[in-house]
């Protein structure tokens, strides 16, 4: 069976002190990859790489079997959910849902029906009117993902996603997190510090320390 | 008064807003003074001349094309700086304020001197016999958009400064090209600072007085702007006059700045 997820073949990165050399990584086809590790691992810069916000020196990367190492970040199908939401602030719930099929050119008629269904979905409706200011830390969180998944990419990144969320709500989220990804199938990648979070969501975890993968182990989930 | 703070301790607050009372009694009371001291005779006497008229006209026209001009390369220029660091970034920032540091009386000089020279020349006289900026209207735009642009830049920058680059990285993972990232999501963020720093440049644009007179000088009905109109009007004894034209000033200045903060919302400055 051939491997659509992610391939990082050989990456090579070097900003600072900070290296990253000749690393390699695979990620399976509807896997929920945790990537952990401790600060000033690289791990958002590995997933800034992955996105194309930054470019490796050596390597190439591929999503979904296609070749993206020279591809800007808008040429990559991707969902990107970075800590704290980064919602635009001058934009309604519903608008910066709307942002990336927007700049797409699709359809009002379409755009619309992908907003609802996916706002249904994650029980945001209710917000869709609102401005980001007013919402809470998981509110933020769930429009997030939901700005990421109208786009239904190939590969979802989530860059801390839940690190600014109380614990109570964030087994909330996980677990929500968790179903949307198995309903999706979206190959997902989530950077996580809490290990709890990571035990709830992950299919296999990597640890990533100084730029490299220390390790890597498989989830034993219980049916 | 109304404070945030807790009801203990007013009285301090009320000690520390004494100040600005004071202050703002000062300026209300110059203003007044000016007012006040008009005569009808005066209002009469100073806008049956059509040179003063013109004046009013030219000074109007040149600061708002100066101030548009100043926000549309402070924009990117503010964009560049507040973004990269390249070689040369600190030069860059210092070099951009020397028209704000430097009296704008230096400014005229260097302007002028410029065009002494064999480029200078050919580009003033290059085209049009009669030169394109000494002693032209268009002159008046030039010096108006040097002094002007330096402070666009610094207020539309820190705007750009105050922006999570996030938003912009964001942007682009959800397919948003660099230019349609900077459309959609950098520029209507910063709005506040683009109509600060509009104003802010049409401010100091609108009063300046001694680089035009330079590099332009004060020709009734070609480049006679209104702060010249007074400077000439009380060089010959016509105080009634200069004080028609300040208090023109005044009410156009007032009438801007109202318009922009309305405009501004709340935004860097206000």
């Amino acid at each position: 069976m051939v491997n659509n997820g992610v391939q990082l073949n050989g990456i090579s990165f070097r900003i600072g002190e900070f290296a990253i050399e000749g690393l390699d990584l695979s990620i399976r086809d509807g896997e929920y990859f945790v990537l952990t590790g401790p600060n000033g691992a690289g791990k958002t810069i590995l997933i800034k790489l992955i996105t194309g916000l930054l470019q490796p020196a050596a390597g190439a990367i591929r999503i979904g079997g296609e070749p993206v190492t020279d591809l800007p970040p808008w040429e990559r199908s991707i969902g990107y959910m970075p800590q704290d939401g980064v919602l635009f602030r001058n934009r309604s719930v519903r608008r910066n849902i709307r942002f990336g099929l927007e700049v797409r050119h699709e359809s009002k008629r379409a755009i619309s029906k992908v907003v609802e269904r996916t706002a249904g979905m994650l029980g945001i409706t209710h917000l869709l009117d609102r401005m980001p200011a007013g919402l809470s830390g998981g509110e933020r969180q769930k429009v997030s993902l939901a700005r990421a998944l109208v786009l239904s990419p190939a590969l979802l990144l989530l860059d801390e996603p839940l690190s600014a969320i109380d614990e109570d709500t964030r087994d909330g989220l996980c677990n929500e997190l968790r179903a949307i990804q198995r309903k999706m199938g979206i190959t997902t990648i989530h950077v996580s510090h809490n290990r709890r979070e990571t035990e709830l969501v992950a299919d296999r975890i990597g640890v990533l320390t100084r730029g490299a993968i220390a390790d890597i182990m498989e989830v034993d989930k219980k049916p | 008064m109304q404070s945030s703070s807790s009801p203990h301790g007013r009285g301090f607050d009320r000690l520390l807003a004494v100040p600005l009372a004071a202050y703002l009694l000062l300026i209300a009371g110059l203003i007044a003074g000016v007012f006040l001291t008009i005569t009808r005779k005066a209002v009469v006497e100073a806008f049956s001349e059509p040179a003063l008229l013109y004046a009013i006209k030219l000074s109007v026209v040149t600061s708002v094309v100066s101030a548009l001009l100043s926000v549309a390369v402070a924009v990117p220029a503010g964009y560049v700086l507040s973004r990269h660091r390249f070689p040369g970034h600190f030069v860059a920032d210092t070099i951009l304020d020397l028209p704000i540091v430097l009296p704008p009386l230096v400014m005229g000089l260097c302007v002028l001197i410029f065009f002494n020279t064999a480029i200078g020349r050919w580009i003033d006289r290059g085209i049009v016999e009669e030169g394109l900026f000494v002693y032209q209207p268009l002159g008046i735009v030039l010096v108006q958009f040097i002094v002007g642009c330096a402070f666009a830049v610094r207020v539309i920058k820190a705007g750009f400064d105050s922006l999570d680059p996030r938003y912009e990285e964001v942007a682009m993972t959800l397919g948003a090209t660099r230019g349609q990232a900077f459309r959609k999501v950098v520029l209507p963020n910063v709005v506040p600072s683009l109509v600060a720093g509009g104003v802010i440049s049409w401010a100091r644009i609108f009063g300046l007085f001694g680089p035009i007179l330079l590099v332009c000088g004060t020709m009734r009905g070609r480049t006679e702007i209104m702060p010249t109109t007074i400077f000439l009007e009380v060089s010959i004894g016509r105080i009634e006059v200069a004080l028609v034209v300040a208090a023109c000033m005044i009410l156009i200045s007032l009438g801007t700045l109202t318009i922009f903060k309305r405009l501004g919302g709340k935004g860097y400055l206000w």
